[in-house]
C-alpha cells in the first residue's frame, strides 16, 4: 500500500500537468489472494497486486477518459495527453455542468487487514477437515483483498480511504446432494472457517437424497443469501436515476407512491457497522445513509453528479468510475429487519420451500424486473410449519417488485454476504415470501 | 519483452516447471445515448505473472511491478504459496508432454481499429444512434464499439518463447421503445455489445450500422403492439445469433474438464458430462456436430497459442450427436487419462489447446475457443438447408432471433432463453411478429431434437465478448459458429407476462 500522503502527491502532480478547464483523477492501490479448494484440497493459490489510475478531462463540456497502471511520471503524461486528446474528439454533451465541488467526507476509519498463505490455507483445512468427517468433498475459496482508493478533481475534492475484506465461501458436495455456507470480515481473525463448516456440513447432510416436486406457485422461505442474489438485481434496475428517467425503471414515475408492500423499508446505508465501509463514491462525493423506499413507499432514487445537475436533484453519492454507462448505483443497500426469527418464519409456512441460494439469475425484462434462476445447494420442502424433505431443484420465473408486495415475514437480524465479485460486502434477512413461481425442475 | 520474460524466468529457483506471461493490453471503448458521446475512453495495462510447479503443486504470482526488486518479491510471493498449498495436497499436479515452441503469431487484419481515427468511428457512431430516432416511442437509442490488443509474451522451462498480438473489434446498436408498463429492445446485428470478432476495422464497416438502424428501431416500437409468443410445445428455428449462446451455455461450458473435475464448483458449478459418458453417451440427435476450434479466421476465439503455449487446433466434442472429448489443459488431461484410461481421442489425448487468461493478473485456466454447431451440408450433419427452406418445410412453428435473457442450472441441464424478436410460422411462411419469447429445457433432450441444420452460407462466427467464470472473476472472449437450426416439439412461451 503507498499510504495517503503518496497518492495525493500523485494527484497533485496530474492536477498540476492538466491543462483541461476540470480533471478528475481516480487512484487505486490493490493487493488480493485467493486460495481455492476442490475435492478436498487446495488447487489454485494465487497472489496479485495492481494499481491504477484514471484521468477524465473535461474542456468545453466534451469529456474524456483514459487509464492506465503506472504511477511513472511519463505514464501519467501519457494518460494526461491521451484523455486531452479524447475529450477534444467529442462532442460536447449538453447536460454536463460540472464535476462535483468539494463537501465534507465522513470520518472513517482505514482499516487494512492482510491474511497470509498460511492464514488462507487454513481456513480452507478446517472445512476440508470436517467435510472428509462426513465422507463429503469440500469445494470453495477463501479471498482477501486489500485496497486504497483516492479521488481528486481540480475543484478542490480529495477524498481517500483503505480497507480490506476477508471472505471464506464453501459448497460441501455428497453423493447426491450440496450445501453452501460462507462468511465475510474486514479481517481474517473475525472469519469463523469452523462455523462456515459447521453449516455447509449439515446442509449437505440434510439434503441428501432430494426427492422430485412439481413445479408450480409456492410460498418460500428465502435464506440470506438468495435474498442478496435477487436484490442485486434491484440495486442496478431499481433506484437507478439513469434508468428511472428512461423510464425503463419498474419504479419510474412513481416517487412517493406505495411500490411494495408497508413491511418493507430498503435502506442503502455504506457506514453499517458489518459491512466494507465506503465514506465516497467514485467522484469523491460524500456518502451517506439513504431510506429508499420507507414502509413500501419510494422516498429516494441514486444520483451522482451528471444526472443530479441534469435533473436538477440532490447528489446522493452513487457514482460509478468514469466513463459509466450503468448510472448511478446504490452499492450496500438492504431490506430493514423484521421482527421474526428464522424458525417462526419457518413454522408459519404452511406448504413451500426453504431456499438456501439462487443460481444464474437474470432480468426478462427490466421495465417489470422479472427474473429467472435456479434454486441451488440446499432446497427443502416446508409442510405444516416444518422442514419434511429435501427436493430436486427448480427453475423460477418471478417478478421482484411481486415478491416484495407479498412478503410475510422479514428475519429480525441481517447477515452479512460477499456481494457476486466478492468484493464489497452486502446484508440480507431471510424473507417469507407467499408467493413464488416455480416454471420447471432439473435433474438433480 | 521476451528477453525480459526470459530474465524473469531466469530467476526463479529450481522447480519442477515453471512459466512466465507477460501481458501488454490495451483498450477503446465508445458509447453513444440518445445522440450525445456517452463514453469514449481508453485503457491500458501492463504486468507479469510468475507460474511455478513444485512438489506437485503450482503457485502464481502476479504483479505490475517489473523492477528487479519487484520481480523478486513476486517470485517470493510464489514459492510461499507452492509451500502453503503442498502441505495438505493429496494428489500431485502432473503436466502432459509439450512440445518447446518459438514462434510468433499475429491476429490477421485489413485495418487496425487503433490506426482509424477516432473522429471517424465516432462519426459512424452518432450516425447509427441517429438513425434509430424513427418514432417517439423509441425511448433510448445506443451504439457501442470497442476494440482490444493483447500483446503476449510467453516463455516456460520447457524453452518455449512465444510472442502474440491478439486484436479485437465490435460494434453494434441497440434501440429502446417504451410504451407504459413494456419494454422493448431490438439490437443490431447482436445483442450484448453487437458482434466482436479478432479481426480489423473492417468488420465495423461491414456491419453498415447506420443502414441497419432504422429498421431494427421499428421492430422495437412495433414489438410494444405485437401479440406476445404463445405458449405450449412447438417446433422453433433458431437464429445463429441465439444458437450462438445456446452452444455457449449447453455444451461449452459443459465440456470444460476443469468444470467436469470440480474445480469450478464452488463458483460456476460443474457438469452433466462426467468422464464415464465419454464415447458413449448420445449427447443430441445424429447430425448434431460440435467442435471446438482455435483457428477460425476471425472468431473471437482464435490464436496462435494457448497460454501454456500449445498450438492453437481443431476438436471434436460432439460427433454424429456422440459425445466425444473435452476441452482440456495440461494438468486436467493427465487426470483424466488417470480417470478414464479409455481416453484415447483423435487429438492423441494431450492438452487441446484451450487454455487463456484475461491479463497478466489472472490464473491461466480452460476457457471455450470457438465452439461451433458444424453447418448443415458436411459429413454428418445432414441436409444443406437455407433459412427459407427451413421455414418453408415447418408447419406450425416460431422464429426466434437475437438474445434477451440466458440462465442454466449449475450442472448444465435445465435452460431458459428469452429472444428480442420472433415470428409465428403457419403452414410453411412467416406471419405475426411475437413478443416476450422465450423456451426452455433439458441440454440433451434439446439437442437430440434438432434435426435440421442450415448449410455453410448462412453459418456466422459469433463473437461472445462476455464469457464469466473462475475465482476472481475472468470475463474472455470466446467464438460461435452456428447457422440457423430447427428443434421439434420445444416448450415454449414459459414466463407469465
Amino acid at each position: 500500500m503507498l499510504g495517503e500522503q503518496k497518492l495525493k502527491q500523485i494527484a497533485d502532480k496530474v492536477l498540476c500537468l492538466s491543462k483541461a478547464d476540470q480533471t478528475e483523477v481516480l487512484l487505486s492501490v490493490s493487493g488480493n489472494a485467493l486460495t481455492r479448494f476442490a475435492n478436498n484440497e487446495i488447487h489454485q493459490n494465487m497472489a496479485w497486486k495492481n494499481l491504477g489510475i484514471s484521468i477524465r478531462v473535461v474542456t468545453d463540456k466534451k469529456i474524456g477518459v483514459a487509464s492506465t497502471n503506472s504511477f511513472e511520471e511519463s505514464a501519467l503524461q501519457c494518460v494526461i495527453a491521451k484523455a486531452t486528446t479524447l475529450a477534444k474528439l467529442q462532442k460536447p454533451d449538453p447536460s454536463f455542468v460540472s464535476l462535483p465541488l468539494p463537501c465534507t467526507i465522513p470520518e472513517v476509519k482505514n482499516d487494512i487487514h492482510h491474511a497470509t498463505e498460511d492464514e488462507m490455507a487454513e481456513g480452507a483445512r478446517t472445512i476440508i477437515e470436517k467435510a472428509k468427517k462426513e465422507k463429503l468433498k469440500a469445494f470453495g475459496a477463501y479471498a482477501n483483498d486489500v485496497s486504497e482508493l483516492a479521488v481528486a478533481n481540480s475543484l478542490g475534492v480529495w477524498a481517500y480511504h483503505a480497507g480490506s475484506s476477508c471472505n471464506l465461501s464453501t459448497i460441501v458436495m455428497g453423493e447426491n446432494s450440496s450445501g453452501f455456507a460462507s462468511d465475510v470480515a474486514r479481517s481474517p481473525d473475525a472469519v469463523d472457517a469452523k462455523k462456515v463448516a459447521e453449516t455447509a456440513v449439515s446442509k449437505t447432510l440434510e439434503s441428501t437424497n432430494p426427492q422430485d416436486i412439481e413445479p408450480g406457485e409456492y410460498e418460500v422461505i428465502l435464506e440470506p443469501q438468495a435474498v442478496s442474489e435477487m436484490m442485486a438485481f434491484f440495486q442496478w434496475y431499481g433506484p437507478n436515476a439513469r434508468i428511472y428517467h428512461e423510464g425503463a425503471s419498474p419504479l419510474s414515475d412513481k416517487m412517493n407512491t406505495q411500490v411494495f408492500g408497508k413491511n418493507i423499508t430498503l435502506i442503502d446505508d455504506p457506514f453499517h457497522s458489518d459491512v466494507f465501509p465506503m465514506p465516497f463514491d467514485f467522484e469523491g462525493h460524500p456518502k451517506a445513509k439513504i431510506t429508499f423506499v420507507k414502509n413500501g413507499v419510494l422516498k429516494n432514487i441514486a444520483y451522482d453528479s451528471y444526472y443530479a445537475m441534469k435533473f436538477h436533484k440532490k447528489n446522493t453519492g452513487h457514482a460509478l468510475p468514469a466513463p459509466n454507462t450503468m448510472g448511478p448505483i446504490p452499492l450496500h443497500l438492504y431490506i430493514a429487519p423484521g421482527n421474526k426469527a428464522r424458525e417462526e418464519m419457518i413454522q408459519n409456512v404452511k406448504r413451500g420451500l426453504l431456499v438456501t441460494r439462487l443460481w444464474y439469475v437474470r432480468v426478462l425484462n427490466p421495465k417489470v424486473l422479472n427474473v429467472t434462476g435456479m434454486t441451488r445447494d440446499g432446497t427443502f420442502l416446508i409442510e405444516n410449519g416444518k422442514i419434511v424433505r429435501p427436493v430436486k431443484n427448480l427453475r423460477f420465473n418471478q417478478s421482484i417488485p411481486e415478491a416484495l408486495n407479498n412478503i410475510a415475514g422479514i428475519e429480525n437480524k441481517l447477515t452479512p454476504l460477499a456481494s457476486f465479485e466478492g468484493e464489497m460486502i452486502s446484508l440480507a434477512p431471510t424473507l417469507h415470501i407467499k408467493k413464488w413461481e416455480f416454471s420447471s425442475r432439473t435433474l438433480f | 519483452m521476451i528477453k525480459q520474460a526470459e530474465n524473469i524466468l531466469s530467476k526463479i529457483p529450481s522447480a519442477d516447471y515453471a512459466d512466465v506471461r507477460i501481458v501488454d493490453q490495451t483498450s477503446e471503448d465508445i458509447a453513444t445515448k440518445d445522440g450525445v458521446v456517452e463514453a469514449l475512453a481508453s485503457s491500458s495495462s501492463i504486468g507479469y505473472n510468475v507460474r511455478i510447479l513444485k512438489d506437485g503443486v503450482f503457485g502464481f504470482a502476479a504483479s505490475n511491478d517489473m523492477s528487479e526488486h519487484g520481480i523478486d518479491e513476486t517470485i517470493k510471493k510464489a514459492i510461499a504459496i507452492v509451500k502453503a498449498s503442498a502441505a495438505d495436497k493429496t494428489t500431485n499436479v502432473e503436466l502432459d508432454q509439450c512440445d518447446p515452441i518459438i514462434d510468433s503469431y499475429k491476429t490477421p487484419r485489413k485495418e487496425d481499429p487503433f490506426s482509424v481515427p477516432m473522429e471517424e468511428k465516432i462519426h459512424i457512431l452518432l450516425e447509427a444512434d441517429k438513425e434509430q430516432k424513427v418514432s417517439n416511442k423509441v425511448a433510448v437509442t445506443q451504439s457501442s464499439y470497442q476494440a482490444n490488443r493483447e500483446r503476449k509474451y510467453f516463455v516456460s522451462s520447457i524453452g518455449s518463447k512465444i510472442d502474440q498480438e491478439i486484436i479485437w473489434t465490435g460494434a453494434g446498436i441497440e434501440a429502446t421503445a417504451v410504451d407504459g408498463p413494456d419494454l422493448q429492445n431490438r439490437s443490431y446485428p447482436n445483442s450484448f455489445r453487437g458482434q466482436n470478432q479478432t479481426r480489423g476495422f473492417e468488420l465495423v464497416r461491414e456491419l453498415e450500422l447506420a443502414k441497419h438502424a432504422p429498421e431494427i428501431a421499428q421492430q422495437a416500437v412495433d414489438l410494444l403492439t405485437a401479440d406476445t409468443c404463445p405458449t405450449g410445445e412447438f417446433d422453433i428455428i433458431l437464429d445463429s445469433n441465439q444458437l450462438a449462446l445456446q452452444i455457449h451455455e449447453s455444451c461449452g461450458h459443459a465440456v470444460e474438464l476443469d468444470r467436469v473435475l470440480g474445480y469450478e464448483a464452488s463458483y460456476a458449478g460443474t457438469s452433466f458430462l462426467t468422464p464415464d459418458k465419454l464415447f458413449n453417451f448420445q449427447y443430441g440427435s445424429n447430425i448434431v456436430n460440435l467442435t471446438a476450434d482455435a483457428t477460425i479466421p476471425g472468431g473471437l476465439g482464435t490464436f496462435g497459442y494457448d497460454d501454456e503455449g500449445v498450438p492453437a487446433q481443431r476438436t471434436y466434442l460432439v460427433k454424429n450427436g456422440m459425445f466425444q472429448d473435452y476441452i482440456t489443459s495440461r494438468d486436467t488431461v493427465t487426470k483424466l487419462h488417470e480417470i478414464n484410461n479409455q481416453y484415447n481421442p483423435p487429438s492423441g489425448g494431450r492438452s487441446n489447446g484451450t487454455v487463456r487468461a484475461s491479463s497478466w493478473s489472472r490464473l491461466p485456466m480452460i476457457r471455450m475457443t470457438n465452439i461451433n454447431l458444424e453447418p448443415g451440408g458436411e459429413k454428418g450433419t445432414g441436409k444443406a438447408w437455407t433459412l427459407d427452406e427451413l421455414i418453408a418445410d415447418t408447419e406450425y412453428g416460431i422464429f426466434m432471433s437475437t438474445n434477451r435473457s440466458w440462465s442454466i442450472d449449475d450442472k448444465r441441464y435445465n435452460f431458459q432463453f428469452g429472444t428480442e424478436i420472433a415470428w409465428e410460422i403457419k403452414d410453411g411462411k412467416l406471419g405475426r411478429m411475437l413478443k416476450n419469447p422465450t423456451y426452455q429445457g433439458i441440454t440433451p433432450q434439446f439437442w437430440h431434437s434438432c434435426d435440421a441444420i442450415c448449410g455453410r452460407p448462412e453459418w456466422t462466427v459469433w463473437g461472445t465478448p462476455n464469457c464469466g467464470k473462475g475465482q476472481p472473476s475472468q470475463v474472455m472472449y470466446t467464438g460461435h459458429g452456428a447457422s440457423p437450426a430447427r428443434f421439434r416439439k420445444v416448450k415454449v412461451g414459459v414466463v407469465k407476462w
